[in-house]
């Protein structure tokens, strides 16, 4: 009967939420596109739950505007927004079946009962549940809830679905699963959908494009690869996978680029200044450790170049990390694939580390 | 094991059960003691007694008083714990769901009258009832019991509350339910087990209270508890006792429909 949910864009201008002097959300602004699907990630206490609370309903924000479709709802009570939502416990109704899960919000809209059980039966079948409307939601396993949590928050057809850590209860292998059954579930009902998790392999999975969140502020926004690549300061370097961070103390203009002098004490060769910096006491170099090259002392190598003695070599599913001494107290992690048979370097060994000159980003420290 | 600790463990096998009967004893004895009174073919209340008879359970239906009473505690407890169930419900409702910036203190005022003493309750509302020319009337009973029996609507209740989180109800709100609607399908049917049991021991508060009811009754409303006190100090025959075994009964009713009420509430509420 009714056709995919058609997604609602989503716009936030100038939103902020202050608890007394504590700032939970600074002034932030916000862009989603209809359809899109959007990781909101940060550690715990970034601003990622007010924000998605604030949207919902359930925060009252200080100040701003929230646009769903256009309409400004910050005033509209959470039971006129018209959203969906999938909480991190799932919040299925114990006392209520699977099917009256589901029902509820087509009931509450008085819909008919042909009507309901129609498109209940029908949803059930898309989130692969087909014939379990009569059990009870703590006969299901935790990948079940899920589905029927999935379930409930599409069933009327919500132009935008906000998730708030959908799989955080699960364990790795079934949250892996259930991430690429979320993908498919979007794909077919065409919601935007608003998804918060701190786990940034998660967020890159499923986001067309993610923000991330630190003290309450939007530090910045784009596609995975595009934060991965060009992280604007040195706190999405390291939250988004493992970084080489050093301290810049002077930067110099050279033929074809910039010769960098840095506080550890090792001279950076880099190819581009950082993005909006003014001075040279608040840039950082980052160095990804799948960037480096390993290699016997003396070999010749990339642009950058540097030795050491290895520390501590771990082999984990498919890539081998070491930990590579190169001063007092200062170590470079370097991960490379792992092969078989490969004469890899051992603990207390001497190796080469060398990179190309664009693999040294410039990025701000705050 | 040492043969010392070996020794010590096999006596603790055999004291400890010694010790768990002795205090169930303690506590129980009193009542079974009543029970046993109540059966005496004497005129007085005496222990052990010398002979068996069910003469002052006649007595007690004979005399109109007991039976007056009776109905009384009734007319009194019902509306009383109806009151507490309504009141403690909502300000259980308000004290964990709102953000109350004087919760805790709100909390405490609820909680005080189980705490304080019946008397100084009693003496305080003795002027008041009299000047809204209340006293001796059932309402002034019901009102002070509803006061003494609310608080445990509110704690039993506030637990539950707290036992499932608002994430539910949230949840409905974000499905489209207003905030009857919610109460209605989602809050409601998560907490009337917890209503019931509270609404329970509310009644068996208002029927086992004695000084509130001592102040605030006349001989047209007194309650059981103040009856068995009058007599108390006229007679002391074992129709007394007899009486306090029938509200004995009736109080082991009630707890245990409590408590078959509270494994029901568990049961359906298990993950």
């Amino acid at each position: 009967m009714s056709s995919a949910a058609r997604g609602a864009p989503l716009a936030i201008e100038g939103l902020a939420k202050q608890y007394g002097d504590v700032v939970a959300l600074a002034p932030t602004d916000l862009t989603i596109e209809r359809g899109e699907f959007f990781a909101l990630i940060g550690p715990s206490g970034s601003g990622k739950s007010t924000l998605l609370g604030a949207i919902a309903g359930f925060v009252p924000p200080s100040g701003g505007r929230i646009l769903i479709d256009g309409d400004d709802v910050v005033a509209v009570p959470p039971y006129r927004r018209n959203i969906g939502m999938v909480f991190q416990n799932y919040a299925l109704f114990p006392h209520m079946s699977v099917f009256e899960n589901i029902a509820f919000p087509l009931r509450l809209r008085k819909a008919s009962e042909a009507e309901i059980r129609a498109r209940v039966e029908r949803m059930l079948a898309m989130v692969r549940l087909p014939g379990m409307g009569g059990r009870r939601s703590n006969q299901l396993s935790g990948g079940q809830q899920q589905r029927v949590a999935l379930a409930r928050a599409a069933i009327y057809d919500a132009g935008l679905l906000l998730m708030d850590e959908p799989l955080g209860a699960l364990d790795k292998n079934l949250r892996e699963e259930m991430q690429d059954e979320i993908k498919q579930f979007h794909r077919q009902i065409g919601a935007t959908v608003l998804y918060v998790t701190h786990d940034q392999e998660e967020a890159a999975r499923l986001s067309d494009r993610m923000a991330i969140l630190n003290h309450g502020r939007l530090v910045q926004v784009g596609r995975s690869r595009d934060l991965y690549e060009a992280p604007r300061n040195a706190f999405v370097a390291s939250f988004l996978g493992e970084a080489n961070l050093f301290a810049v103390r002077h930067m110099t203009s050279t033929g074809g680029g910039l010769a960098v002098d840095t506080r550890e004490g090792i001279p950076l060769a880099a190819l581009r200044g950082p993005a909006g910096a003014i001075n040279g006491a608040a840039v950082m170099a980052c160095v990804r450790p799948e960037a480096i090259e390993l290699a016997r002392p003396g070999a010749s190598g990339l642009d950058n170049r540097v030795e050491g003695v290895v520390d501590d070599v771990v082999h984990a599913a498919g890539t081998v990390r070491y930990r590579v001494r190169v001063g007092d107290g200062f170590a470079i992690t370097v991960r490379r694939p792992s092969r078989l048979q490969a004469e890899d370097p051992g603990v207390g060994e001497r190796v080469a580390l060398s990179w190309r000159a664009d693999d040294t980003l410039l990025i701000l420290k705050e | 094991m040492t043969p010392r600790g070996d020794a010590l463990a096999r006596a603790m096998r055999v004291l400890l059960p010694c010790f768990t009967v002795l205090v169930l004893l303690y506590l129980t004895l009193p009542s079974i003691l009543i029970v046993l009174m109540s059966l005496s073919d004497q005129t007085y209340l005496t222990f052990p007694p010398p002979g068996w008879s069910l003469r002052w359970y006649r007595t007690m239906t004979e005399d109109t008083s007991w039976p007056q009473a009776a109905l009384n505690s009734f007319v009194v407890g019902v509306p009383a714990a109806a009151l507490s169930v309504v009141l403690g419900t909502q300000a259980a409702l308000a004290l964990t769901r709102g953000r109350l910036r004087f919760a805790a203190i709100a909390s405490a005022c609820i909680v005080a009258p189980m705490l304080l003493p019946h008397v100084i309750m009693a003496i305080g509302l003795y002027p008041v009832m009299l000047d809204l020319g209340l006293l001796r009337s059932y309402t002034a009973a019901i009102l002070a019991h509803a006061v003494v029996a609310l608080p445990l609507v509110f704690i039993i209740v506030s637990a539950s509350l707290r036992g499932y989180g608002e994430s539910l109800e949230l949840a409905a709100m974000v499905c489209g339910a207003g905030p009857c609607a919610t109460f209605r399908h989602i809050t409601f049917p998560m907490i009337r087990m917890s209503m019931a049991v509270g609404g329970l021991l509310a009644f068996a508060t208002s029927f086992d209270e004695l000084m509130l009811s001592l102040f605030l009754t006349g001989p047209g409303t007194r309650t059981l508890p103040r009856l068995i006190w009058e007599q108390m100090n006229a007679y002391l025959t074992p129709t007394i006792a007899a009486v306090a075994t029938l509200v004995l009964v009736l109080s082991l009713v009630l707890l245990g429909a409590a408590a078959l009420l509270q494994r029901g509430r568990i049961e359906g509420s298990a993950p």
